[in-house]
């Protein structure tokens, strides 16, 4: 008997509402100490519900490679992994998997409009992503956990960027898709926007979702942005605000 | 890019200006698609070529039986893309462009993880045989909007396609030759058709099908993948200038109505082949 | 007229691209490897255009297209159609500024290799006052170095008069391409279509003998007609100028 993504009463597989977020938390920079050594300029962790997800970033740097250097700004290199034991069975991690450059792909080109490239010519900001555990919303996880460590890092952007993603299920439009939601044939959009202006930078859709239904499910991510938005801010504010005293 | 000529200040300035004119510089409205031609047949079933303004793709779908993975009853849809270097002179032989992995990208996530095609429907044993279908794409001439011509000449090819019959009986497995039994379509549950805009002037305004000179030129870009039931099967956007949500909203319309004049064009040539070969 | 009589092997020289002129009918389309008759009206010296050559049997031909000669038969040429420019001294094309490298401009005209102009290469410039161009730039400049084994040079003066008259930077406007063909029959003094244009709706325009046209209109919609009229033009022959350019009147007339 397939199960309903939202129950009569309105409930979701997790317990949650069909627009609450999973449970947010997260740590900036080095402050157990723990990534100092690889020499990370900045470093952010992230739990979203049960997805975790930390992200170093290095530089600006002397590039690693000659031929990727730009006379006028700065290049961006971004890895994506996931680490073997991040989902529910073990799996070996396959080399350059197709689905994995694309996401960095993704995030490399969103990240690339925010930060002020032109800063640094000739150099490079490496950003490497690490999923140590997957629940679903790896995507937006990963961006917001990239907008904090860039922030960890000092690198000057225009605006920083808040990711959330959104779904259809049973007639629900529903907040902050998990794995499990995902496995029930979910569509789900991933939002990121910069929230200064308000405006969408990041938009990623996978699966069919009818046309009549996105504009609801599309403002519901947005919705979503803007309280992850609330919630980066006071985690960064009070990460600064511990730092200067 | 290498090889590619440099674009001046005049040039990049008069798009814009021009767009704010409510004019493109080949002198067709924002949201008028350039003319498409879709020539089928040309070698044989399943093959498309696709001309859109001078933008042109070649595709061919071709099919053969292999063991599938572990005990799964599902065929496989596999996608491989070329930009030849006659297309533009920044493509060279054997070099992956990061554009060459973006339309890749984008005609598996259109085409195959939309389930556009029935992979069951390519099982011919459980376990032992199945059809693997591959699509080739050959990009032959670059003016701009690679990406939806690709898609439209990979969707003609694989409606285009006729597979051989096969009869099963027991353990005795035929594949009969083409001009003994007449050979089998596809089975296809939808025609997910991708829609490019571009989008200048800090997302003010917005284009369907940039030319080449659009491209070099846009602040952004945005894709829609959207089929004739008005179900969007992809979306992307990633960087570029930020969009409001109504200004998204108001693409995947358009998208939806460009889509279904495209159909319209697919399923006509499709007519026009199969009474040729009456 | 004076006739001088005809030596038993002419003198011959190649002469550049731009002295050519005077083009009389009828067209005879010759290919590689073809033997030219010299006219037989001739003085002691004719000069050799483009697309010919002198061995040791004779004149033959190197590109294929149309055999041309002046009125008076003192020059032969052939005049092809070829896309890819190469650059000759003395003519004048349409650049756009791609690096600044000490004390020159690179700029790409379309050629085989990018050309150099000074920075200095300006009517009136000296060290504290002269252009200074962006990258992106477009320049309007005279080939004035042009050896098959050198880099091309540029500049934007007048050889003769020490002035800009034209040369120099280029702003707003639309660069559009086209090929070596049309752009020669656009710098012919007897090509209509311009003025026909021209009588319609007033633009300004650079044409470079690189296969490229730089157009500017109070509109861009104007502009963006215009070079459309244009490249159409290419295979319309002069006589039915007034024609074409009638069909772009109504909407080149709107304000």
């Amino acid at each position: 008997m397939k199960s309903d993504v939202v129950s009569p009463e309105g409930f979701r597989c997790d317990g949650r509402r069909p627009n609450e977020l999973r449970r947010f938390n997260c740590d900036m920079g080095t402050a157990s100490g723990g990534y100092a050594g690889s020499g990370a300029d900045g470093a952010a962790y992230v739990e979203q519900g049960n997805t975790r997800c930390l992200v170093l970033v290095f530089g600006p740097k002397e590039p690693s490679m000659r031929s990727a250097v730009l006379h006028d700004r700065a290049t961006l290199s971004v890895e994506f992994n996931i680490a073997s034991f991040s989902s529910g069975e073990r799996k070996t991690k396959l080399r350059k998997d197709k689905r994995l450059l694309e996401m960095a792909s993704i995030i490399k080109s969103t990240f690339e409009s925010v930060i002020l490239m032109s800063s640094f010519p000739r150099s490079e900001i490496t950003i490497q992503i690490q999923i140590l555990q997957f629940d679903g919303g790896s995507l937006h996880t990963a961006v917001n956990a990239t907008t904090l460590a860039l922030m960890n890092a000092g690198i000057p952007m225009e605006d920083y960027v808040v990711a959330c993603s959104a779904g259809f299920g049973n007639g629900h439009p529903i907040l902050d898709v998990n794995y499990t939601e995902e496995g029930m044939d979910v569509p789900v959009i991933s939002l990121g926007i910069t929230p200064r202006s308000g405006k969408v930078i990041l938009l990623n859709l996978e699966s069919r979702l009818h046309l009549d239904e996105f504009e609801k499910v599309v403002t519901l991510a947005r919705d979503g942005c803007t309280q992850m938005h609330e919630i980066l801010d006071t985690a960064v504010r009070s990460s600064a605000e511990a730092l200067a005293r | 890019m290498s090889g590619e000529q440099f674009l001046s200040t005049s040039e990049r300035t008069f798009v814009v200006n021009a767009l704010r004119e409510g004019i493109r510089v080949d002198g067709r409205g924002a949201y008028e698609f350039r003319g498409l031609s879709i020539e089928l047949g040309g070698g044989g079933f399943g093959s498309a070529e696709v001309l859109l303004g001078k933008t042109r793709v070649l595709a061919n779908v071709s099919a053969e039986v292999v063991r599938p993975t572990a005990n799964s009853a599902e065929g496989f849809v596999l996608f491989n893309t070329s930009f030849s270097p006659m297309a533009s002179p920044a493509f060279e032989a054997g070099r992956l462009t990061e554009e060459e992995v973006l339309v890749s990208r984008m005609l598996e996530k259109a085409v195959r993880r939309s389930r556009a095609i029935d992979t069951e429907g390519l099982c011919i044993v459980a376990g032992e045989k199945v059809w693997s279908i591959r699509v080739d794409i050959h990009v032959l001439d670059h003016e701009g909007n690679i990406l939806d011509c690709a898609c439209i000449a990979a969707i003609s090819a694989l409606l285009h396609f006729r597979r051989p019959d096969v009869t099963v009986e027991g353990d005795q497995v035929t594949i009969h030759p083409m001009d003994e039994r007449n050979p089998i379509p596809l089975s296809i549950h939808h025609i997910p058709i991708c829609i490019s805009f571009g989008f200048f002037d800090k997302g003010e305004r917005v284009v369907v099908d940039p030319t080449h000179l659009e491209e070099q030129v846009q602040d952004g870009d945005f894709i829609v993948v959207v089929n004739t039931h008005r179900e969007l099967c992809t979306m992307s956007k990633a960087g570029g200038a930020g969009l409001d949500v109504a200004r998204i909203v108001q693409c995947t319309e358009v998208a939806a109505a460009k889509a279904a004049e495209v159909t319209e064009l697919i399923r006509g040539a499709l007519t026009k082949s199969n009474e040729i070969k009456k | 007229m004076g006739r001088k009589e005809k030596p038993e092997k002419s003198t011959v020289m190649q002469v550049d691209a731009e002295e050519t002129d005077d083009i009389t009918p009828p067209v005879v389309v010759v290919l590689p490897g073809e033997a030219v008759q010299l006219p037989s009206n001739v003085s002691t010296v004719v000069r050799l255009g483009p697309g010919l050559r002198q061995d040791a049997d004779g004149v033959a031909v190197t590109k294929a297209g149309v055999l041309r000669q002046t009125a008076q038969g003192d020059k032969v040429w052939v005049e092809g159609n070829q896309r890819r420019y190469v650059p000759q001294l003395n003519e004048s094309v349409l650049g756009v500024v791609t690096a600044k490298l000490g004390e020159n401009y690179r700029v790409d005209i379309g050629g085989p290799h990018p050309a150099s102009l000074g920075v200095l290469a300006f009517e009136g410039a000296t060290k504290r006052n002269r252009p200074n161009l962006e990258i992106g730039s477009l320049v309007f400049a005279r080939v004035s170095l042009a050896n098959k084994d050198m880099e091309p040079e540029l500049d934007c003066i007048n050889p003769t008069n020490g002035k800009a008259d034209g040369f120099g930077e280029v702003k707003g406007g639309f660069m559009f391409k086209c090929s070596l063909g049309l752009s020669r029959s656009l710098l012919d003094p007897s090509n209509p279509f311009l003025q026909h244009l021209g009588n319609i709706c007033p633009f300004e325009t650079a044409v470079g003998m690189n296969g490229r046209v730089w157009l500017r209109s109070d509109k861009a919609k104007q502009t963006i007609l215009i070079m459309q009229a244009l490249l159409e033009s290419e295979t319309i022959p002069y006589n039915k100028a007034r024609a074409h350019i009638k069909k772009f009147k109504t909407e080149l007339g709107e304000k």
